[in-house]
């Protein structure tokens, strides 16, 4: 193979980070979601924060089906939390990975 | 395989598969299936034409006449395409909870499984993506949205059962449905599950039974996929595509039926 062939296969073959870091940010968001008693809950920093800040034990919180949920606080926020931490730290470890990837 | 038995008949996936002419749609659900069983740890039914000879260890294998096919075009190729019975799904499914996939839905993660967890009697999905832009999905110029058939969860209720029995019956007079919604084009499973959850719905457009992210579909002819460092690199003709592990959706059927499939799904269950 040529010189200009590997090159153009090469080029062919760029990848485009900026659509690589917005798949990965789709399958993040998508990694977020959690089922929970019989509801789906996207959790954000947001949701986090007001559940934590919840006086009492029990609270009825909006699902994405906008139904009404009656949730515990403390297995709520638990769980919650962990698929937070997982899901944040595995996008951050793949987005480092595929800003090395600019060519394949 | 994991078989099914009482105690785990419960959850299970089912695939369709009629080959055509062009497309040994077997030999895909046969690949697909090792991907399947090794991310989700879930029996995997067939459904399938009488004389279909399949490979993969199947839970069960359900052979059932197929009717005529479509006619589809894709890549600039019109292809056959047996996709009528879909609704049948529900009668023909072992299982109280099922995931319906399209033979060309690459299960990569067990995502899947959160939406056995969900109250909801079905579960569409809504959206796609590919690695430029949302999929439009629009049925006709002035029609609803469609849903994408290729993957569809439901469980055995009465709501399902209707909602499966509705798909049945616009199939069978698709040509009155098809002028109801202002639909373009020969009949789609896509077309009929999302006109079957706006009737069902009360004749509203809703995302109530919507699966909550979206699909990623790789519409382009596919040279390969390679994996590396737990990423799936897409290679187009003129890009590639640096992907984390998720489900993809893929349509070129060319590669499907190619033994790059059948290497990749090597590399993956290994």
């Amino acid at each position: 193979m040529t010189e200009i062939t590997n090159l153009v296969e090469q080029v062919k073959r760029s990848t485009d980070y900026q659509i690589n870091k917005r798949l990965l940010r789709e399958k993040a968001m998508a990694d977020m979601h959690l089922p929970f008693e019989g509801g789906m809950f996207k959790i954000t920093p947001e949701l986090l924060g007001f559940v934590a800040s919840w006086p009492v034990d029990w609270i009825i919180l909006e699902d994405i089906y906008q139904n009404p949920i009656e949730v515990d606080k403390v297995v709520f926020l638990a769980q919650a939390s962990q698929l937070y931490n997982k899901t944040m730290s595995n996008w951050h470890r793949e987005h480092e990975k595929i800003k090395r990837f600019r060519k394949v | 395989m994991k078989k099914s038995n009482d105690s785990e008949k419960s959850k299970g996936v089912v695939v369709f598969a009629f080959n055509t002419e062009q497309v040994d749609y077997v030999k895909i659900a046969d690949q697909t299936s090792r991907l399947i069983q090794h991310n989700l740890k879930l029996p995997v039914t067939i459904i399938t034409d009488p004389t279909a000879e399949t490979k993969f260890d199947y839970d069960k294998i359900i052979r059932v006449e197929s009717s005529s096919g479509n006619i589809r075009t894709l890549h600039g190729k019109s292809m056959e395409w047996k996709n009528f019975g879909r609704y049948t799904a529900y009668e023909l499914s072992p299982y109280n909870q099922t995931i319906l996939l399209d033979t060309d839905y690459m299960v990569l993660d067990d995502s899947l499984l959160k939406l056995f967890a969900s109250d909801l009697d079905y579960q569409l999905m809504h959206t796609s993506h590919n690695p430029d832009r949302v999929i439009d999905t629009a049925m006709g110029p002035v029609s609803s949205l469609f849903v994408w058939a290729t993957v569809v969860v439901f469980k055995k209720s009465q709501y399902s059962k209707q909602f499966f029995n509705l798909v049945g019956r616009i199939q069978k007079n698709y040509g009155y449905y098809k002028n109801l919604f202002n639909a373009n084009g020969n009949y789609r499973n896509d077309y009929a599950f999302a006109m079957a959850n706006i009737i069902q719905n009360g004749y509203t457009p809703n995302n109530e039974y919507s699966i909550p992210w979206s699909m990623l579909t790789i519409e382009n002819p596919i040279q390969d996929i390679e994996i590396k460092d737990n990423f799936a690199i897409v290679k187009e003709e003129s890009r590639a595509h640096v992907i984390a592990m998720q489900d993809m959706h893929i349509m070129d059927k060319d590669f499907l039926v190619s033994d790059r499939l059948e290497r990749l799904v090597n590399v993956l269950v290994s």
